[in-house]
Order: C-alpha cells, then sequence, then structure tokens
C-alpha cells in the first residue's frame, strides 16, 4: 500500500517519517525509530506491554495505526526521564524490586503514571484495578503495587 | 502479529465517510478504536480492503442531552469518556460501573461504546444497560437514516442488522422513568480480559415508600447469541407487589430465557442469582 507522510511528536521531539497506513506505532517505535522500550508480548491487546501515553493517556501501541497517533503527543518510557534523573515511578521500581524479567516493566510504569495523574493518592485496591489490563508473567505484582504506592507518597 | 495491509481514509466528515461506505461497501469497514477491528484482523478473521478512520472528523466524541432529555452519545466516545462523565455517573450511574467493568483500562481509553455495540458480542457488557434503558441507534447512510430500537439491532453473534453501507452515528438513550434506578451485576472468566460469563441488567421503578413495581425491565448478556431481554420475567412483576417469592419466580423466568451454548447449566443457575441480585439492588436504589 502506498505509503503516507506523518508527522510524529514522541518525547517532544518531531519526527518525519513515511509509513505504510497498517503499521502499527509500536512497529514504527520499535523498528524505525529504535524506540524498544514498548515491548510486543501478545499483539491483541490482552497484556499491556506495548503501553505508550497518548495526549496522557495509556494507549496500547500495537493496536494503534502509527498513522492515527499524528498530532498527538506521545510519551514512552525512554521519554520519562527527566534529564540525566529518573523518574520517581523509575526509581520505586528499582527500590522495591519491582522488576524481574523486565519485559513488562515500561507498560507497567506508563499506565501507573497515568493512573497517578488522573488520581495521585490512589487506593491500594484502585492500583490493582488499575492494571487489570497489564500482565506481569514473572507474577511479581505485590512489589510492583507497592512501587507504585511508594511513588505516590512522593508526588506532592 | 502484524495487521495485513488495508488501503487507508481519513475524511474530515460524516458526508465523506457515508460516500466512502456507499463506494466500497462490504469491503470497508469503519475505524473507531480499533481495539476490536485490529485484532480480528491480526487473527485474520476479517479481511477489509479499506479501513475508514473517524479521527478525523470533527465533534464525534461529544456526550449530550437534547431538549427533551435524552442522552446522546457519539461514535467516537470512549468507555473511559463515559466512567469519567460526572453527569453519567450521577443519573446513569449503572452505566458508568458497566462501562468501568469493559476491557482493561487501557481498552476503556481506546474503546467506543458505539464500537463495542457495532461489534455485537454476545458477551458484550454494554448491551445489558443499554437494552434496559431502551436505547435506539441512529443511523446514517448516503441517502437516509435510520434509528433503531436496540433490541433489534443484534441478530447473532457478532451480527447486527447494520448495513455494510451504514454506520452508527449516536446511541440515544432516553430519559429514564421516574423514580426508577438501574443496576448492573456480572460474573466475569478468570482470563486476562475477564470477558464477562453472565451480564444482568435491571431497571426498576416504583413509589419511593411503596412495593408496587410500576416498571421493570431485565436484561441479560453471554448467555445467548445475542444479548436479550427477559420479556416473560417482566411481566411477572411489573404492575405487581415486590415481594421475595415474586422476584425469585421472576429470577427463575429470566433463567428459562437463556439460551447458553458452553456452560449452560452454570450460567443458568448464575442468571437466577443475578437476576434476582439486580432487581433487590435496584429496588434498594429507587429514590
Amino acid at each position: 500500500m502506498k505509503k503516507r507522510w506523518i508527522e510524529l511528536r514522541i518525547n517532544n521531539e518531531s519526527y518525519d517519517l513515511a509509513v505504510e497506513p497498517q503499521r502499527t506505532l509500536l512497529e514504527v517505535l520499535r523498528e524505525d525509530l529504535g524506540l524498544t522500550g514498548a515491548k510486543e508480548a501478545c499483539g491483541t491487546g490482552e497484556c499491556g506491554a506495548c503501553t505508550v501515553l497518548i495526549d496522557g493517556k495509556p494507549i496500547l501501541s500495537c493496536l494503534t495505526l502509527a498513522a492515527e497517533a499524528q498530532g498527538k503527543e506521545i510519551v514512552t518510557i525512554e521519554g520519562l526521564t527527566r534529564g540525566a534523573n529518573l523518574h520517581p515511578l523509575q526509581k520505586a521500581f528499582i527500590q522495591y524490586g519491582a522488576i524481574q524479567c523486565g519485559y513488562c516493566t515500561s507498560g507497567m510504569i506508563l499506565n501507573a503514571k497515568s493512573i497517578l495523574d488522573e488520581n495521585p493518592k490512589p487506593s491500594r485496591e484502585e492500583i490493582i484495578k488499575g492494571l487489570e489490563g497489564n500482565l506481569c508473567r514473572c507474577t511479581g505484582y505485590n512489589k510492583i503495587v507497592e512501587a507504585i504506592m511508594e511513588a505516590s507518597k512522593g508526588e506532592d | 502479529m502484524r495487521i495485513p495491509k488495508f488501503e487507508y481514509f481519513r475524511p474530515s466528515s460524516i458526508e465523506e465517510v457515508c460516500s466512502l461506505l456507499y463506494k466500497y461497501k462490504e469491503d470497508a469497514k469503519v475505524l473507531a478504536g480499533g481495539t476490536d477491528l485490529f485484532v480480528k484482523m491480526k487473527k485474520k478473521e476479517i479481511h477489509p480492503k479499506v479501513l475508514i478512520s473517524l479521527k478525523g472528523t470533527p465533534n464525534l466524541d461529544k456526550i449530550e442531552w437534547d431538549d427533551g432529555g435524552d442522552l446522546r452519545i457519539g461514535p467516537l466516545v470512549t468507555h473511559a469518556a463515559i466512567v469519567n462523565h460526572p453527569m453519567i455517573r450521577g443519573k446513569y450511574d449503572f452505566l458508568a460501573e458497566t462501562c468501568f467493568k469493559i476491557g482493561t483500562r487501557q481498552v476503556r481509553y481506546m474503546g467506543t461504546l458505539v464500537g463495542n455495540i457495532c461489534n455485537a458480542s454476545p458477551s458484550s457488557d454494554a448491551a445489558a444497560p443499554l437494552l434496559v434503558l431502551e436505547s435506539k441507534i441512529k443511523t446514517l447512510h448516503l441517502y437516509g437514516e435510520r434509528i433503531i430500537p436496540i433490541e433489534e439491532f443484534f441478530i447473532g453473534p457478532f451480527q447486527t442488522v447494520l448495513d455494510p453501507q451504514e454506520m452508527v452515528v449516536e446511541i440515544q438513550i432516553p430519559k429514564p422513568p421516574p423514580h426508577s434506578a438501574g443496576s448492573y451485576l456480572y460474573l466475569r472468566k478468570a482470563s486476562s480480559v475477564g470477558e464477562t460469563l453472565v451480564g444482568v441488567a435491571a431497571l426498576l421503578a416504583k413509589e419511593p415508600r411503596e412495593r408496587i413495581c410500576k416498571e421493570i425491565r431485565i436484561a441479560l448478556s453471554s448467555v445467548g447469541p445475542t444479548p436479550i431481554r427477559a420479556k416473560a420475567a417482566e411481566r411477572i412483576l411489573r404492575g405487581k407487589r415486590l415481594e421475595e417469592e415474586r422476584v425469585r419466580e421472576a429470577a427463575q423466568a429470566a433463567s428459562d430465557e437463556t439460551q447458553p451454548r458452553s456452560r449452560a447449566w452454570y450460567r443458568k443457575e448464575m442468571s437466577k442469582v443475578l437476576v434476582e441480585r439486580s432487581i433487590i439492588q435496584a429496588m434498594e436504589k429507587v429514590q
């Protein structure tokens, strides 16, 4: 199919790209731009490993066309650091050992960011409900929830 | 997993969407949230040659009330937008609660209510509350429009009365009867997306301190080829005194109206349990 020119805004930078319409945002991020933080696991919207933020909302990049993300602000895990400083959520994940194989981590952190942006002081239950679309195959959920609770304390 | 190739259109008006649908007919699919469409395309269950994105057309994500008090939900209104809407949480709390159950957090931010209905899954959560609210589906075709009662919209698993050249432009939800309240209860499978095993919505109207049932509507999803209204069960209660025994009788009647394919005994039993509970919950909520 004919390629289309699109402009994507990712982590505060603009990229002009020629993409075929069927290509997903995830494919373009990983294969064209080398932003490999977002992962493909299930490819069908069940696992959340491909979660990125579009206009602040948690979106499955494996089910989003790159062409549909035009004109929006995309944030990937690579864009979460502030200069050399890790984001408080990233620090909390390290502090609590909320990482095992790491495959779910970037999706977990970005979805967690959107949860805290919407509700800075979520309860444990609200965090668990919010993370229902992020699967951790290592099943290290407790530490992930604790890390998010910890990060929510420091967000004042 | 890759999405097979297709031709992509992103029109800037609803008329253009209709013209494209008119031209490409069954070769085309309308793209809203994409959470069902792309999964089906990746799994090679459907092979549209053309996708028509609604994202280039303004004002399709509106939640509005018309002069008569009917709620109108546009085709790009996401489940999250309904969950987060203060007036829907107030007046249609059980619809908001239902949307909060759908999919996962990410799916709720992508998927749309109209898309959920058009996908016509027998286990669609949204269908049950929309059935008891007696919603209407407004469709547009290049040469005309239709208003379809939601009860007539579903005709089989993943099948609706929609013509390939037609698109849904609005769900219209009439003002609920006075002194009414609704509830939605469900059982879910223990799977990654927690698909609904039995979903039950009830809407009940009665005078606040009385026990006469002025209106009752019961709908079930995931217990037959399409979501259904349990009309026989409703007839047992409508106009009658709400008593424990009668509610139980209605719940049994609703269960008898279901046609579950798999795990039939369990689904029928749980239909009975959830219908009874949802009627009681709605009753307790009426003010």
